[in-house]
């Protein structure tokens, strides 16, 4: 091979070893999620089940988030139908996000720290650790796409096909290689690690998004999508092969211009340009707060307009939403026997999603504060006359205040776009969405008080909170399809509110959980006064 | 003398690992000291506890007389601290942050700030991340010392800093001593604590192990001495105090504890002296004898 890639499978080795464990994690983590459920799905099956899963399953708000199904009779609706609907596109989500974060920390990420470096002045190509990163990813998602069918097959269901299910792990291993290949260009062409990680993330929310807008408009469009190229292989129904071959073409052309844009870059630097920067401070830098914001900045902005692009996308599939009642007789009874308008229904489950989302967003301003800690950059900030308590109440502050922001603009975005699509009869207002959003804010105020607790007693567990978030939503999302036990869905907080407007506001639950929250950051600002700062430990 | 800052029977453990073993120093008014060790002795965490970012285990710790850890605000009014790792946010420019951490500070001097600027050759419109280590560690430096202090910390400043760029550290740093600023600097480049401190702290595996002039110090350890003479040199060997002896015909080299010097010289007057050179321990010598803990 070409010098440039000289002895990169040393690295790959190297990188075997010190990864072996992290990529059982990976394997069993993801392989276990997307095979496992097979016997709980079985359950659901049982009865009338897999029919009235197949209505449930046509509601817009259900097609938006886990995709659809190409079967047209809910006789002909079968366990491998079912699981493959509601199970594909969620498992080749998370494999993509696996894999970019992977590519990003092994390639981008160690560079920025130096390591790169220090392996290059060895006798390996310029471009070697790229291609051990990208060998790797291949490698763990290769397994992972055997693993799955195999997982699979093993519970003997009639309907989970053997080439279904091989197809089904493909699709999932697939998805894994797309951000890879989304990653690689990425670390190319942004100045830093985060804003690779970032810019891939978000690319595959907004790919998710316009597939959510296409699968409920017109499901044809979301096969021109990448994303669709995972779960419209539709395993278990018309096991179409043939996505795949796309996402397999694609991965190979982003990897060549990613390489090829490596080739040309220098170390360290990026192809968005920086610019020469100002000799002396604006004056809205000069303070704990102006620097927060000022380093938060890009992080805060890009995701703001991500919520607002999500608010926008959910709010166009209002006018489809009333054509496909009008088309069915069945649903609509369904829903005005239920007393509940499908809007409502909908706005009801969406907003769960998109507040979910939003959190994210603040929970990780208050994260940052620790990395920021962690790589010595406050050091000789600690030394100022500026106190712990102000690092640490502007940092939640500077949370809380993006969350309502976020809230704000996520469900303007959706309000606003429902109302304009929705001509004529509106079953729902505005206020019922600024309502059904802010109903969330505790939810929101929670998480920003287990990350600041975190922050205040045992910062690495920061990370965590994050990690909760993740839970919580798939189990509210789990709690449409499997019946959960009352107390398991209560460990997610957002099962303790009401979910307006299908449901009625609960004031006391609204202020008691406001009242832990707070509680929490307080206890958390104590900590942080308390503890030793770790520095680079 | 009134003292600046005063440590006494210091602990501090991580996890198991005890890294502070009873630490004690003192910083006087208009001094400076000197804090050498070898790497992994506790430098720097005694110097975080005195900045209050390490909560101590034990012992008494203070600045201007407060507490280092309770009255951190108060004392972070009046000094200055440059660590030996200067880590910047890539995408301010260095002018900005040595415009932020002086206004965080609590305001510095503008002409200052410009005149450092230019003395260390930093261009401030580069943003950080296109900084050499050398650079970053000017931004700390200028900062640090654009501001009005009474006390400055310093932990391996010129770490990374090129020959020139260091004397102009040591041309600043004297013009702070001169005028009666105190100083705690740490460092492993000996010259620079030779040339400016008055004072000199040791300390290994978190215990202080010697401190004092470097006069004093000197004192404490042995001289190289080189010794010619008529009659059979061997004899020297025998005395108190000599130690490392090499002999080559009639020409001895050995080091020779100071109290020893005396008995030394009156022996080899008996021998009749051809030839008498004593070095006095350079401060690598003094150094290198407590860092590896003989
Ligand atoms: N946060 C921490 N957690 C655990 N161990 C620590 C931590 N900080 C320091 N140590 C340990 O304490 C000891 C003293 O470290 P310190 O940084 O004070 O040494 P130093 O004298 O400054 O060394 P150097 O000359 O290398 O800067 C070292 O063994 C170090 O590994
Ligand atoms: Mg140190």
């Amino acid at each position: 091979m070409n010098e440039k890639f000289a002895r990169w499978e040393l690295l790959f080795l190297q990188n075997l070893k010190r990864d072996w464990k992290k990529m059982i994690v990976w394997i069993l983590g993801i392989g276990l999620f997307a095979a496992g459920f097979v016997p709980a799905f079985e359950e659901i099956a049982k009865g009338q089940g897999l029919v009235g899963m197949y209505e449930i399953m046509k509601n817009p708000a259900m097609i938006s988030m886990v995709g659809t199904t190409p079967i047209l009779t809910a006789s002909d609706y079968t366990i491998g139908a079912m699981y493959a609907q509601e199970m594909l596109l969620f498992c080749g989500l998370f494999a993509m996000i696996v894999s970019i974060l992977h590519i990003v920390s092994h390639t981008r990420k160690e560079e920025e720290l130096g390591l790169t470096e220090l392996v290059r002045s060895f006798q390996i190509g310029r471009q070697a650790n790229s291609l051990a990163a990208i060998v790797q990813v291949i490698f763990v998602n290769l397994i992972l796409a055997l693993f799955i069918p195999v997982t699979m097959i093993s519970f003997s269901v009639e309907t989970i096909t053997v080439s279904g299910s091989l197809l089904f792990g493909l699709s999932v291993g697939m998805a894994g290689l797309i951000g890879a290949g989304i990653a690689l260009l990425m670390a190319q062409i942004m100045p830093t690690s985060s804003g690779a990680t970032g810019a891939s993330l978000g690319i595959v929310g907004l790919l998710y998004i316009i597939r959510a807008v296409t699968d409920v408009s017109n499901a044809d469009l979301s096969l021109m999508n990448p994303m669709g190229w995972t779960y419209l292989t539709n395993p278990f129904t018309e096991n179409n092969w043939l996505p795949l071959l796309f996402g397999l073409i694609f991965t190979v052309i982003l990897i060549i211009i990613g390489f090829a844009l490596e080739g040309a870059r220098d170390m360290g630097s990026g192809y968005l340009p920086e610019r020469e920067g100002r000799a002396t401070a604006k004056r809205s830098l000069l303070s704990v707060r102006g620097l927060l914001i000022k380093i938060n900045k890009g992080t805060i902005i890009s995701w703001l307009l991500g919520f607002v692009v999500m608010g926008v996308a959910y709010g166009s599939i209002y006018g489809d939403m009333q054509v496909f009642i009008e088309s069915n007789e069945l649903i609509e009874q369904m829903f005005s026997a239920e007393g509940v308008s499908m809007e409502a229904s909908f706005t009801g489950t969406i907003m769960m999603v998109m507040i979910g989302l939003v959190s994210i967003l603040p929970i990780t301003i208050v994260n940052k504060l620790y990395t920021a800690e962690n790589r010595l950059y406050l050091s000789q900030i600690y030394a100022t006359k500026v106190t712990r308590r102000e690092l640490y109440w502007t940092s939640v502050s500077l949370a809380i205040f993006t969350g309502l922001v976020g809230i704000l603009l996520s469900v303007v975005g959706l309000g606003g776009t429902a109302m304009i699509v929705m001509d004529g009869s509106r079953s729902i207002t505005l206020t019922d969405f600024l309502a059904a959003g802010f109903n969330f804010l505790p939810s929101v105020l929670f998480f920003i008080s287990l990350a600041a607790l975190a922050l205040g007693w045992a910062p690495r567990l920061g990370k965590a909170v994050h990690g909760y978030l993740v839970f919580s939503f798939m189990l509210n999302y789990f709690s449409g399809i499997i019946d959960l036990p009352e107390w398991f869905l209560k460990t997610s907080i957002k099962s303790w509110i009401p979910h307006m407007p299908t449901e009625d506001f609960d004031l006391l639950i609204f202020v008691i959980i406001a009242v832990i929250s707070i509680t929490l950051m307080i206890l958390g600002s104590i900590g942080y006064r308390r503890r030793d700062l770790q520095e680079g430990a | 003398m009134t003292e600046i800052a005063k440590v006494e029977g210091l602990r501090k453990s991580f996890g198991k690992f005890q890294a502070l073993n009873d630490v004690s120093l003192t910083v006087e008014a208009g001094e400076v000291v000197g804090f050498i060790g070898p790497n992994g002795a506790g430098k720097s965490t005694t110097i975080r506890i005195l900045l209050g970012v390490l909560k101590r285990d034990g012992g008494e710790a203070e600045i201007f007389g407060k507490d280092v850890w309770k009255d951190s605000f108060e004392i972070h009014k009046r000094i200055s601290y440059v660590p030996g790792d200067v880590t910047l946010w890539g995408n301010l420019t260095g002018g900005e942050i040595i415009d932020l951490f002086i206004k965080l500070h609590g305001g510095g001097d503008k002409q200052k700030r410009d005149y450092l600027i230019q003395r260390f050759e930093l261009d401030p419109k580069k943003k950080a991340k296109g900084y050499s280590k050398g650079n970053r560690q000017k931004v700390g430096l200028i900062a640090a010392l654009s501001v009005e202090s009474d006390f400055y910390i310093f932990d391996e400043p010129t770490s990374g800093l090129d020959p020139l760029m260091e004397a102009i550290f040591q041309e600043e740093v004297k013009k702070l001593k001169e005028a009666g600023k105190s100083i705690l600097l740490s460092s492993h480049v000996l010259s620079e604590v030779e040339a400016l401190a008055d004072k000199v702290v040791i300390i290994r595996q978190g215990k202080i192990v010697e401190a004092g002039s470097l006069d004093q110090l000197r004192h404490l350890t042995r001289s190289t001495i080189t010794l010619a003479t008529k009659g059979d040199v061997a004899e020297i060997a025998t005395v108190d105090g000599v130690f490392d002896f090499e002999q080559k015909e009639n020409q001895a080299t050995f080091s020779a504890e100071n109290k020893a010097l005396d008995a030394i010289l009156m022996k080899a007057s008996q021998l009749g002296v051809k030839k008498f050179e004593a070095v006095p321990p350079t401060l690598e010598d003094l150094f290198m004898r407590h860092y590896k803990g003989e």
